[in-house]
């Protein structure tokens, strides 16, 4: 559980999930209600809201708890159509495309990528000062909801 | 006993005249991650034109899109899934479901999975069982990408529910049929009456298994997209004499379903059930059962 805590931590944020709630299969962690809890049974391969997996050392979110990181306060910034669309597609952020910015701006720590309509896109890395650098990729993109489509290829 | 004739021939006898048809893409919104008027007025501005399906409270038929309706940023977020129009009747045909129990016997790809947890709005539990390990990669991702949050699911087959020890308040049965030929230009060359002979079997063992983890006044609701009605009707009039189930009247899209197949005539209450020819949507066959002694 100390993993899910400190990822959501990389973004200035704080979740308070009930740690008797959260359970592993296979380095994967979901989140269960009390009812999916009395009811599951230890040979489940999905169960409540998916948080994420650990491959290797890495924590990889899901995008169940992304969304839940981005209804708290937390590091965020908000890109315009352009941005957003070729986020998706699994580039990097300009500068230029960043409207709003929220939370701390630390080079290396992670923020959230949202659109327009404050819809969480994914998240990503600062690569340097948010308000200096001009013309050049200030987030790296690490995960996008594209990859929806690209998991099932 | 295979071949386009041998099939259509038998479409005759049931009273329909074959015809060549396209279905039409369909979605449905997902109302529990989005407001419907929202979605669809983006969907719009992205050049895609929709159509209310009249028959359904949220799909829509895709008119015209210039691009795949499954690469929009609004799919990607949940906001809708892609689901053929007849395959979103069986989940609207339980009667209330906030905070129930649920088992999807037969839930991969996900798409009644996902359209049962926004009519419990997230509520209650849903259980969902495939047999396939490599389609339970798909049902997690549609889980995952509509924010589903009250499911489980077993890599199990649905005739071993009792397994789970679990009674259920309601039971989709969206059984493994052998499908039709508006979704499978290859269907006429492809399949042959033994292989709806053995679906049948299999679907009938299935309803027999759902029956015994129904909770009494429980609901079942059984559907397949297979026009052939050894898998239908045949199956249902063996289900009310050796399952004791019964027939319940339901008020939905399609046609009464037949009551004399091929001179055998059958209990008149499966002609409760719809039976859906190929048209504007796919074939497609529904109907929901109770106990026959439940109140």
């Amino acid at each position: 559980m100390n993993v899910i805590d400190e990822f959501v931590s990389k973004f200035g944020a704080h979740l308070s999930l009930k740690k008797s709630l959260i359970i592993e299969n296979k380095n994967r962690y979901f989140l269960l209600n009390e009812n999916l809890r009395r009811l599951v049974d230890k040979n489940f391969f999905y169960a409540g809201a998916y948080l994420g997996k650990i491959k290797g050392e890495k924590f990889f979110p899901s995008f169940i708890l992304l969304k839940m990181i981005a209804n708290s306060k937390a590091t965020k910034i908000y890109v315009d159509a352009k941005a957003a669309w070729l986020f998706i597609c699994r580039r990097d952020i300009f500068k230029q495309g960043i409207v709003k910015i929220e939370g701390f701006k630390k080079k290396g720590a992670y923020t959230l990528v949202l659109n327009q309509y404050g819809e969480c896109l994914g998240f990503g890395r600062i690569l340097c000062d948010l308000y200096e650098e001009i013309g050049k990729v200030v987030i790296k993109n690490v995960s996008d909801i594209g990859d929806f489509l690209r998991r099932e290829r | 006993m295979s071949g386009k004739e041998f099939f259509v021939n038998r479409y005759e006898k049931l009273g329909w005249k074959y015809e060549d048809v396209v279905p039409k893409q369909a979605i449905r919104i997902n109302i529990m991650n989005a407001d419907e008027t929202r979605v669809v007025k983006r969907l719009e501005s992205l050049g895609i034109e929709l159509e209310r399906v009249p028959f359904l409270e949220h799909g829509y038929w895709v008119s015209k899109t210039k691009f795949s309706i499954g690469v929009a940023t609004e799919y990607l977020l949940g906001y809708y899934s892609i689901q053929e129009a007849a395959a979103q009747i069986p989940a609207t045909l339980f009667s209330e479901l906030k905070d129930k129990t649920v088992l999807d016997a037969c839930a991969a790809p996900g798409g009644k999975t996902v359209q049962l947890a926004n009519l419990m709005q997230n509520t209650g539990a849903i259980i969902a069982l495939d047999v396939e390990k490599v389609r339970l990669a798909a049902l997690a991702n549609h889980l995952e990408r509509c924010s589903v949050t009250n499911t489980i699911v077993y890599h199990l087959d649905a005739r071993k529910a009792s397994q789970l020890k679990t009674k259920f308040d309601h039971i989709l049965l969206d059984v493994p049929c052998s499908g039709n030929f508006a979704a499978d230009k290859d269907w006429f060359k492809r399949r042959t009456i033994k292989d709806v002979e053995r679906n049948a079997e299999l679907q009938r063992e299935i309803l027999a298994e759902a029956t015994k983890v129904l909770k009494d006044g429980g609901e079942i609701v059984y559907s397949t997209c297979s026009l052939e009605p050894e898998e239908n009707e045949l199956n249902i009039n063996w289900a009310i004499k050796e399952l004791n189930l019964k027939v319940e009247k339901v008020n939905c899209y399609g046609e009464r379903a037949k009551t004399n197949i091929f001179g055998k005539q059958l209990d008149n209450s499966v002609a409760d059930c719809r039976r859906i020819w190929p048209g504007t949507t796919q074939g497609f066959f529904v109907c929901k059962l109770k106990r026959a002694n439940a109140l």
